[in-house]
């Protein structure tokens, strides 16, 4: 007498992997770049990790809770949007920001369109541009070593040069999981000795887009080789190419659609980068190529096997699309069997595709570039009113280079830095010269980044040493005035204003210190009230302006 | 050379190189045919009533002969054919029939068959045997003998022999292909025919080709049975009519049309016939079963199974008697070696699942695997993840996870437009799902509806 049998339609055997086996494969695959990021960005870049982890999930759990759904969380997808979205972050941003892009990823763009599966859109890239458009200061301020700098994409777009070995290895700025080419790598070999991904989407798309960097680079008169190295390994695009585009559900699932799509985020990333307002276009490419999944999908459908064979005769071979598509229209004999798209469907779909594609980043390149120059006028204007307010004796001012003042290196960010102002950069230094072409004072352009919104860049001038009636005036400051400030209205704004400014007006001292109490010398600063930070800043940038005043010798 | 057009075996003969052909798509299960592959044929006497379903065959059932009280001998006709497509069948032991009634079968369905007590005795009436040369046997000597012993596709399928062989086009047929593939995980029946009878199976062959002059021959076999290629190799010679083709093993290497294709470069679809292609396609043991027919006169009353699985104690083939039940054979396989959690007639990838073994060995009847685990029961189904493997192994080239998005939703029309009914429920998708989707029984579902529906 046998014991109860289970009975099953056929067929009766599954394979090993399961869909949490995949998400797991991931997970370990990113490891290498997490390890690396955390290296390069410490501890508040691996709070960040864990605080996406857990939220994500934590995120995906509630809404299934709250919805009376069945509780998914141990797929582990959830686990791998949140790792993937905090590898795109900045390693300083704000733990709440992370949070709130974790929830936009879980609910908005995962379940409330259908759960696992069903999202139009790459969760953790959407949820870094929800947080780009939102939070931009904060989502493009990069730190490396702990000093704010440019990513070394920024430093290509503006024209300087770059030190390749870092980039590939990942010792330079930007986000968490992005700096690591080599760590990346690797973790994109595990997945494909591991099956989970082809090889096809990513290659396909770094070699469409190192093609279109190398044609650029030739055009433009760059080192093509070094340029397009150094576009490959910097921002995005190797974590974008390897993990973010073969993304499952945001991919075309048919073999043809894969080429296709590798295409076109190879060229949206291109014109993107290359003529888009920032140096980075991978994750906006990214999403607008998912939504042109559904019509990849459709244009690149597989012809099931012997499609049409019966309208040959019994000696059936497989012949061009064009003249199959003819025979179609015009037999009933595929009974229904709807012709997956014909030659010139899947050419037109296609080139609707190329299209869109270009139309749009064209559109985004020509707006940045036909506004850049307007622009370029308008700050240009400013400056040279603010160098006016500042200097107002000067009848002409004339940039100079370091080696004109001492060659002290002052323009190199480091410098700065390791002299005891990380927060401060040297935008410009000038000479104020009076009519007779002789030298009177010095004006320079400073920026500091701990500014309570942002950047600060300001122009201070400073008058060299004189006689007047005998008596030698020191050096002072002759006036504080604003290229930018983002600072509250009402409070940190108050900045501008005459009566904070004019507190600067003095001779030039070792260093200028803010006080609430009231000040009580020239060197004292009354602190601008409910506004310190915005106070700090500035206080900052001027004993930065201050300190390498004093290094230009010869001037006192 | 050959009138198959296929350069690169032309370019193997020429060079020598040993290339295994293939079509796109496909799966690698777990193999498991080192369980019996090896292991000697048992002759099993069935020592319980023997049981004959009245329809083992694709067609109209066949019409009872015989009523209760009757003796019959071995060989005996007790029902002949029910109309053009269908197919006698014989006693494969001696005794009384005990009656007609409604029995459970593999397919799990009741039917009526003929019982028949055994007399232990094996009395066998007369067989007509033919020693003529091949080049003088006539069409019509082979097509009824072929008939008269009620031979049936004994691939799984049934289709009455002698009505394959009777195609339309006879003329334009240039190809008959031995599918000796077995591309189903555990199966190894044909592989043992091939090693222990191949002269017969290869005279089965010459007796088809003589129907079709100016046809060739070709063996497909898959390269997970080296000795057996070997074998067939040597035998053949420098027979310039038969060629030995070695496939790629993989799961479903064997199906009809992936084979032709990968035989012969040729395409059919789901509307079509072998024979639209210029080619018959003919199991092993069916080929056996011919030369058994015409040679010796026997009719088709024993066929090879595959007793297999690691819940049996001693996995082998077994030559069963037509009729015999299949709780006898996993006694002579040596019973359970542990309890099994399901019984499958066939192949793990198309079988059918059996809820008792109380039933009867038919013609179609090719394996009895015994699982000590349920796969399937084992993970619950979940979300589609558009992961692309199902699109990426399935060998009619359609969309898995579309057409089973489609037939749950009912969407009789845009599913037949995606390719539906080109499925050929293989169940690679299945098989290869991460999300462990039941995308096999969703399509087949809906193909069934289809069909259904045409009908009336």
């Amino acid at each position: 007498m046998e014991n109860t049998l289970k009975i099953s339609s056929s067929p009766h055997v599954r394979s090993k992997t399961s869909t949490s086996d995949i998400m797991f494969d991931v997970i370990i695959a990113l490891i290498p770049a997490t390890v690396v990021g955390l290296y390069n960005f410490g501890l508040h870049a691996a709070l960040l990790v864990a605080v996406c982890i857990l939220s994500c999930v934590g995120f995906e759990a509630l809404y299934q809770k709250a919805m009376k759904k069945k509780v998914t969380v141990l797929d582990f997808s959830a686990a791998v949007t949140g790792l993937l979205l905090a590898l795109n972050l900045p390693p300083e941003l704000p733990v709440w920001m992370a949070i709130l892009g974790s929830a936009f990823a879980i609910i908005v763009v995962k379940q409330l369109f259908g759960g696992l599966g069903q999202n139009f859109m790459n969760p953790a890239l959407a949820a870094r541009c929800f947080l780009l458009l939102s939070f931009t200061k904060y989502m493009t301020t990069f730190v490396y070593d702990g000093v704010t700098s440019a990513t070394p994409l920024t430093v290509l777009k503006q024209g300087g040069s770059v030190e390749l070995r870092d980039m590939f290895l990942g010792f330079i700025g930007g986000t968490i999981g992005e700096t690591s080419a080599a760590a990346l790598l690797l973790g994109a070999v595990y997945l494909m000795l591991r099956r989970v991904i082809s090889p096809k989407i990513p290659l396909v798309y770094i070699g469409t887009f190192a093609s279109a960097i190398a044609i650029y680079a030739a055009a433009t008169g760059k080192a093509v080789v070094d340029f397009t190295l150094a576009q490959l390994c910097g921002g995005g695009l190797m974590l974008g190419a390897w993990f973010m585009a073969t993304d499952y559900v945001t991919s075309p699932i048919t073999s043809v659609g894969k080429i296709v799509y590798g295409v076109v985020l190879g060229l949206l990333t291109f014109v993107l980068r290359i003529f888009g307002a920032s140096a980075e276009g991978v994750s906006y490419a990214i999403i607008i190529s998912n939504l042109l999944v559904p019509l990849i999908e459709k244009a690149t459908a597989p012809r099931p096997f012997g499609y049409g064979a019966e309208l040959k005769g019994n000696k059936a071979e497989k012949k061009d699309k064009k003249a199959e598509s003819k025979t179609e229209e015009n037999s009933e004999a595929t009974s229904g069997l709807k012709a997956p798209m014909d030659g010139k469907g899947i050419i037109k779909a296609i080139a609707a595709i190329f299209v869109i594609t270009l139309v749009m980043g064209a559109a985004l390149g020509i707006v940045y570039n036909v506004t850049k120059e307007p622009i370029a006028d308008v700050n240009e204007k400013a400056k040279q009113e603010a160098y006016k307010e500042v200097f107002p004796d000067a009848a002409e001012v004339v940039p100079v280079t370091d080696e004109e003042i001492g060659g002290y290196d002052h323009l190199n960010e480091k410098f700065l830095h390791e002299q005891g102002y990380p927060n401060d950069t040297i935008d410009e230094v000038c000479f104020a010269n009076d009519e007779n072409g002789k030298t009177i004072g010095v004006i320079m352009t400073v920026t500091n980044s701990n500014g309570y919104g942002g950047d600060i860049q300001m122009v201070i001038g400073f008058s060299l040493a004189k006689e007047v009636d005998g008596k030698v005036q020191k050096r002072s400051i002759t006036g504080l005035s604003f290229l930018s400030i983002n600072e509250t209205v009402g409070l940190g704004m108050q900045a501008t204003g005459e009566d904070f400014t004019s507190q600067f007006k003095v001779p030039v001292c070792e260093e200028f210190t803010y006080t609430k109490l009231g000040k009580t010398n020239d060197t004292e600063i009354d602190a601008l009230s409910g506004a310190t930070i915005t106070t700090s800043a500035v206080v900052d940038g001027v004993n930065a302006a201050m300190h390498i005043m004093s290094m230009i010798g010869g001037y006192k | 050379m050959y009138g198959v057009k296929y350069k690169y075996l032309f370019l193997m003969k020429k060079w020598g190189i040993f290339m295994s052909i293939t079509f796109k798509g496909g799966i690698h299960p777990y193999e498991g045919k080192e369980l019996s592959e090896d292991k000697e044929t048992l002759e099993y006497l069935p020592k319980g009533d023997m049981v004959f379903p009245l329809s083992q065959h694709i067609g109209a059932p066949a019409k009872p002969l015989v009523k209760k009280g009757d003796r019959v001998l071995v060989g005996q006709l007790i029902a002949e054919a029910g109309g053009f497509v269908s197919a006698n069948i014989h006693s494969s032991v001696s005794g009384t029939v005990k009656g007609i009634e409604a029995r459970l079968t593999v397919s799990g369905s009741k039917m009526n068959s003929i019982i028949i007590e055994n007399d232990g005795a094996y009395e066998t009436v007369e067989y007509h045997t033919n020693d003529k040369p091949i080049e003088e046997l006539t069409r019509e000597e082979i097509l009824d003998a072929i008939k008269a012993a009620g031979v049936v596709g004994m691939g799984g399928a049934g289709f009455p022999t002698h009505v394959k062989l009777s195609p339309k086009n006879a003329d334009e047929i240039d190809t008959i292909i031995i599918n000796a593939s077995e591309c189903e995980p555990y199966l190894t029946s044909d592989y043992r025919r091939l090693m222990d009878e191949a002269d017969k199976v290869i005279e089965g062959l010459r007796i088809v080709l003589r129907l079709f002059p100016g046809a060739k021959g070709i063996i497909a076999v898959e390269d997970n049975k080296p000795k057996a290629i070997k074998l067939l190799r040597e035998k053949l010679g420098g027979d310039t009519d038969i060629a030995v083709n070695s496939m790629k093993t993989k799961y479903p290497e064997g199906a009809e049309r992936q084979l032709i294709y990968a035989n012969t470069k040729r395409y059919i679809n789901s509307k079509m016939l072998p024979a639209d292609a210029g080619c018959i396609v003919h199991n092993v043991d069916t080929a056996y079963a011919i030369c058994e027919a015409v040679r010796e006169g026997k009719p088709l009353i024993d066929r090879l199974v595959t007793v297999t699985g690691d819940a049996i104690a001693n996995p082998m083939n077994i030559l069963v008697k037509i009729g015999t039940n299949c709780s006898e054979l996993i006694e002579a396989a040596g019973g359970y070696r542990q309890e099994p959690e399901k019984i499958i007639s066939g192949g793990p990838m198309m079988g059918k699942a059996l809820y008792t073994t109380d039933v009867p060995i038919t013609k179609g009847a090719s394996a009895l695997l015994c699982m000590t685990k349920d796969e399937v029961a084992e993970c619950e189904p979940s979300a589609c993840i558009r992961c692309g493997r199902c699109v990426s192994v399935c060998p009619g080239r359609v969309m898995p996870n579309k057409l089973a998005r489609l037939a749950a939703a009912n969407e009789l029309d845009e599913f037949i437009a995606c390719g539906g009914m080109e499925c050929c429920e293989c169940g690679c998708c299945s098989y290869v799902c991460p999300a462990k989707r039941h995308l096999t029984q969703t399509i087949a579902g809906m193909r069934k509806l289809v069909l259904s529906n045409k009908k009336k």
